[in-house]
């Protein structure tokens, strides 16, 4: 039939993959490349470890809002919603410590996944079922859980319990066989998030309804419970985050997690999901996060970047590692 | 945190009680500080409601109402409101920014308002009726100087600074022109923010960067809490100090406790703002000239002093 | 017949626009080769072809779009190069394109200027662009005002303020590009009046046109072309759509439509009784009988289409009562339909049918995702094998196994979007426009389709603007009308004219009924 002769011959490259989703790793590979050029110590099993675990955070959190862009939404509150899970999980750890000891850590872990569900559940339904732009929904619900946790400190400082400080301090500093547990913890949460995402009905269902909510809708899909969900799952990451980041400096303060929406919404793009929704990439996702943490240690590590621009240089990096993406998908 | 809520309920309610007939008689002295968004100005909250409840005990004809307001246009509006709608003998300002509030002051002070300022300076100095504020540059010198005499004279450095201002560009001024002369090195000095997240991955970058360091110094607190612990986790031992300012009461507790690595602190306590309001009730209770500029010294803080500049219940 | 026979001489003069022996490769495929025309003023020349024939290839390269790999363009019999559009625009070629290309914010005076504001000193001068924006719809015989904002527009009167906007400035030749691809039936006839108006006025006319009937009424020459190739250039007079249609497929066509069978008609097998669809349907009931083909005609904004997005739950909607083989229902969502057994096909394939960027698989399963994968983990092989199937049963045309959905024909989405609604395995299907917007071929096969599930005891409701296909279909159509049901046809009485009058008119009810109990 007239089919192949229908379509411009040039469209089978615009779709072809492989390459394309290797743009984050090549981007990353890269700047390793040029990092080892800038200061051979950048590749000291120590930097590197000590970077990647850093970057473990965002990455968590970026693997949930994977799924929320890939479904169409977005999370501009998972900053302030990490800040305030650490909080409500540090007060309630406080409480509980003198009478049950340090089985106040696990209890607090549970605490702060449940509060991160929560916030998560409190984010979709007023999105979905509320109707509102996710932008605007998500700022709202951001000034809230900042608000919160200012309250929350006085504005101040909640630190954790010392009794509590040594036995939960391995979660952030301690590894197994060499290797940091954040690290070990986002790999984990990347491999389930990856299965769930390529491998289950409900990713499939995840990234048509971002890829066309009409579609998806006439296809007999949930719309609402499919993008409350993907907010769930973001709660969910966030909170465990959290548990990571309390035992690294064992406060929360008002400035927990600032700004770290739009770290995390670079390293989702950066990944190679869209933004607009209808495609994600856990891995590039990860990569993404990981590629912002050697970007600001290089800057730390070099020598020839003024401290006044090493932001400037940052957004040009990051600029650059989203065209070599691009380039790298034609 | 109930705790200060309780206190704004009381403070509220005795303003309540006291109702428009006493309070006409009494003296008012309005306090407008930023809202508690980060841990100094916790502090400032912190000592401005202590202020305006021992005071309001103290001086029956003395009455301290406090407003916090998160923006500079919201404290604008704060005390516009406030000279609007009630008799105001003196305003206590920790302005938002200089530029914004200037006029709007000066508003004020034309109705014949006592001016008190507090940290921040006004564009125009003549609208000051008082001036009350730390000595940034104080902070960074004194710091040096210790360091320096503890180093004898040489070692490397690396430098945590904040966001930039003025405070910031004070504090490095300071601690620049402390060592000058000295063979005290500065490795490397970046922004961090003045956020602990910030400062412990700048300073775990800084140990993988310099095999050498010997002391370190975080323009403030917050920032040095986050080098403290990633100092910890290298396991390093070749840094001898690492040193702060602001006087956050978890630092201090370490110069009270002795700590090695942080044996002491300078202050730019904001503990000013309760200093202010105390001169400024003076001038209404005291019958004595209070007008004029005073610069709080940032002396060190030792073992020895540590005390006097400990507040336990402070979120700071 | 062959090409060199079938020209014939210009009226008077000779062609404003000469192709000779035009062609067009991309990389090393060749899509247009060797097609030679002539364009004459006065004169309305359609171009015909199947979806791929080249038609908007050569369409581009006579609009400068497209640059000629081969042969060359003569202008007034000297040889001339389009460099861009803009450049054959300024020697008086436009393009009406098929699809509205309008900003729908703005109004229809500054979208027929746009990119050629008038100014004064740098100040736009809005009055003199309304003015002559005035004029120029007046030339078309458009009556809306030119501040009117384009997004409050008809479908049909932004067709002709994109006329109006090709047209501004001088012209000799407008090329139609399926220009009535968008209208609906009763609109497309002041549009052809338009065409003639210019044909009159002495405008080179090329028309592009999937609609053979249109094509017959309004053409002088037609030129006939197929898979890159021109079959010929022939008179239209005696040129009927049915030949039209074997030059264009290049075998003969005994009928479009498989012929019909005598519907063993058996229990009722969707009842809808008295379903309100605020804002677009009122008080509609119908009865669709086991192994029958019900036809619904009607002009668009009839309600058709929102009397079954209510029935599945997507839009508010009241039933008096809605039962599926005998037994109530309420749907809440088209996942609770299609467990039922009732399938729906959108009209919108691009838009609500299929995900365009995706692979062929995952669009077939996504409305039967419980059904082929049995646990929450997804059965990639056996939904490779249901692919297969479904390529297989539906004859899906596809260059590879890794193609998007985007990437395939509309006749081949269609039988695509066809197959992912039978994985459910519906007993009652409606198919919403079956064939918009595709070839010849395509339709012959899903209408083959259509006709084959009834046989295996299905029942289905095809809803259509295209009256011809309800009648070549359909055991029996019911005609919608501003949200009501105007009218039903059977057997002889399923005519053109008919439906046309009870989708138009309400006096007609009565007036047929009459005739009905005279005959």
């Amino acid at each position: 039939m007239a089919d192949v002769a229908a379509a411009p011959p040039r469209a089978q490259h615009n779709w072809s993959i492989g390459w394309g989703d290797a743009g984050p790793f090549l981007a990353l590979a890269a700047l390793v490349a040029i990092g080892y050029l800038i200061n051979p110590d950048f590749l000291s099993a120590n930097n590197i470890a000590n970077v990647v675990t850093r970057s473990a955070f965002i990455a968590i959190i970026a693997i949930g809002a994977t799924f929320v862009i890939s479904s169409g939404g977005l999370d501009l509150s998972v900053g302030s919603m990490a800040a305030f899970i650490t909080g409500v999980m540090i007060l309630f750890m406080n409480t509980v410590a003198p009478s049950v000891g340090t089985a106040a850590i696990p209890l607090g872990m549970a605490v702060a996944l449940v509060t991160g569900i929560a916030c998560g559940l409190l984010n979709g339904t007023i999105v979905t079922v509320g109707r509102i732009e996710p932008f605007i929904a998500t700022l709202g619900t951001m000034g809230i859980f900042r608000a919160l946790i200012t309250y929350m400190t006085d504005g101040g400082t909640v630190a954790i319990d010392r009794s509590l400080r040594d036995a939960y301090r391995p979660v952030y500093f301690g590894d197994v066989l060499g290797v940091p547990i954040p690290i070990l913890v986002s790999l984990a949460v990347a491999l389930v998030a990856a299965y769930v995402l390529y491998r289950t009905r409900y990713g499939r269902r995840c990234v048509a309804v971002g890829a066309n909510e009409d579609v998806a809708r006439y296809s007999g899909i949930s719309v609402t419970r499919i993008r409350i969900t993907a907010y769930v799952i973001q709660g969910a990451c966030v909170a465990i985050a959290a548990i990571c980041y309390v035992p690294r400096l064992g406060a929360a303060t008002p400035t927990t997690g600032l700004l770290w929406e739009l770290q995390v919404i670079t390293a989702v793009v950066i990944g190679g999901t869209a933004l607009r929704g209808g495609r994600g990439r856990v891995w590039g996702t990860v990569a993404g996060a990981v590629i912002l943490e050697f970007i600001a240690n290089l800057m730390v590590l070099s020598d020839f970047v003024s401290e006044y621009l090493v932001a400037a240089v940052q957004g040009v990096i990051i600029i650059i590692a989203m065209l070599i993406q691009r380039m790298s998908k034609r | 945190m109930l705790r200060n809520a309780l206190i704004a309920a009381g403070v509220t309610a005795a303003l309540l009680a006291t109702g428009p007939a006493s309070a006409a008689e009494k003296k008012v002295i309005a306090v407008s500080i930023p809202a508690a968004d980060h841990g100094w100005t916790a502090g400032v909250v912190y000592h401005a409601n202590a202020a305006a409840k021992e005071i309001n005990k103290a001086f029956p004809g003395i009455e301290v109402i406090v407003k916090t307001s998160p923006s500079a246009s919201a404290q604008v509006s704060a005390i516009e409101d406030m000279s609007a709608t009630r008799k105001m003998d003196a305003l206590v300002i920790l302005p938002h920014s200089s530029e914004e509030l200037t006029t709007p002051v000066k508003t004020i002070k034309e109705k014949g308002t006592f001016i008190t300022v507090v940290d921040r300076g006004l564009n125009d100095p003549h609208i000051q009726d008082l001036y009350v504020a730390g000595d940034n540059i104080a902070v960074g010198f004194n710091t040096a100087k210790f360091l320096v005499e503890k180093m004898g004279g040489k070692g490397n450095l690396v430098v945590l600074r904040g966001i930039p201002t003025v405070i910031d560009d004070e504090r490095i001024k300071g601690f620049q022109d402390g060592i000058k002369g000295s063979d005290l090195k500065i490795l490397d000095i970046q922004y961090a923010n003045w956020n602990s997240d910030e400062a412990f991955k700048l300073m775990q970058d800084y140990l993988a960067k310099y095999p050498q360091i010997d002391a370190v110094w975080a323009n403030d607190d917050d920032m040095l809490l986050g080098v403290l612990e990633a100092i910890k986790q290298s396991g390093r031992k070749d840094i001898k100090f690492a040193l702060g300012g602001n006087g956050m009461k978890e630092i201090i507790e370490k110069v009270k406790a002795g700590d090695a690595m942080t044996p002491v602190e300078t202050p730019y306590p904001p503990s000013m703002i309760k200093t202010a309001i105390y001169l400024t009730a003076a001038h209404f209770a005291g019958h004595a000239p209070v007008r004029g500029a005073l610069k709080l010294d940032a002396p060190l803080i030792t073992k020895d002093n540590a005390e006097e500049y400990y507040f336990p219940d402070s979120p700071f | 017949m062959n090409a060199a026979q079938a020209h014939v001489p210009a009226p008077d003069g000779g062609p404003v626009l000469r192709a000779e022996r035009l062609g067009k490769a991309f990389g090393g495929v060749t899509v247009l080769s060797e097609v030679t025309l002539d364009i004459r003023p006065g004169e309305i020349h359609a171009i015909i072809g199947e979806n791929g024939a080249g038609k908007s290839t050569l369409m581009r390269l006579l609009s400068g779009y497209l640059q000629p790999s081969d042969g060359e363009l003569l202008m007034d019999g000297a040889p001339i190069r389009f460099h861009t559009p803009s450049h054959a625009q300024s020697v008086g070629i436009a393009l009406v394109h098929q699809e509205i290309l309008l900003a729908e914010a703005l109004t229809v005076a500054e979208n027929i200027f746009i990119g050629r504001e008038i100014a004064r000193f740098g100040r736009l001068d809005e009055r003199a662009m309304r003015e002559a924006a005035a004029a120029q719809l007046a030339a078309i015989g458009c009556s809306v005002s030119p501040r009117a904002r384009v997004g409050d527009l008809s479908i049909a009167n932004r067709q002709l303020v994109q006329i109006a906007k090709a047209l501004l400035g001088t012209h000799r030749v407008v090329i139609f590009d399926e220009p009535t691809a968008v209208l609906t039936h009763e609109e497309v006839d002041p549009l052809l009046d338009i065409i003639r108006a210019l044909k009159q006025r002495g405008v080179a006319i090329l028309y592009i046109s999937h609609r053979l009937d249109e094509v017959e009424r309004l053409a002088d020459r037609v030129t006939v072309l197929r898979d890159g190739r021109m079959v010929g250039t022939y008179e239209a007079e005696g040129l009927t759509p049915q030949r039209m249609a074997s030059l264009m497929v290049g075998r003969e066509f005994a009928s479009l439509y498989p012929p019909k069978l005598e519907p063993e008609l058996g229990e009722p097998a969707l009842e809808i009784a008295h379903a309100h669809v605020p804002g677009f349907v009122n008080d509609v009931s119908l009865t669709l009988r086991k192994g029958e083909i019900l036809g619904l005609a009607g002009m668009i904004g009839a309600g058709r289409t929102e009397l079954f997005e209510g029935l599945l739950g997507l839009r508010p909607a009241s039933f008096g009562e809605v039962r599926l083989h005998g037994r109530p229902v309420h749907f809440r969502s088209p996942a609770e339909a299609a467990r039922a057994g009732l399938g729906y096909l959108t009209e919108d394939r691009k838009g609500k049918g299929l995900l365009l960027g995706e692979r062929l698989a995952p669009n077939l399963t996504l409305a039967a995702l419980d059904r082929v994968h049995p646990f929450a983990r997804l059965d990639l092989a056996g939904e490779a094998q249901q692919l297969d199937r479904a390529v297989r049963s539906y004859d899906i045309r596809l260059r590879s196994r890794d193609a998007r959905a985007g990437q395939l024909s509309g006749g081949n989405q269609q039988k695509l979007l066809l197959a992912k609604v039978m994985l459910n395995d519906p007993t009652v299907l409606v198919i919403d426009e079956p064939t918009r917007g595709i070839d010849i071929a395509n339709k012959s096969q899903i209408y083959a389709f259509i006709q084959s599930l009834v046989r295996e005891g299905r029942s289905c409701i095809v809803i259509s603007s295209e009256m011809q296909e309800l009648i070549g279909l359909c055991d029996r159509i019911l005609v919608m009308r501003s949200g009501r049901i105007n009218g039903e046809l059977s057997g002889d009485a399923m005519s053109e004219s008919n439906v046309a009058l009870y989708a138009t008119s309400s006096v007609a009810r009565e007036r047929a009924l009459e005739e009905n109990a005279h005959g």
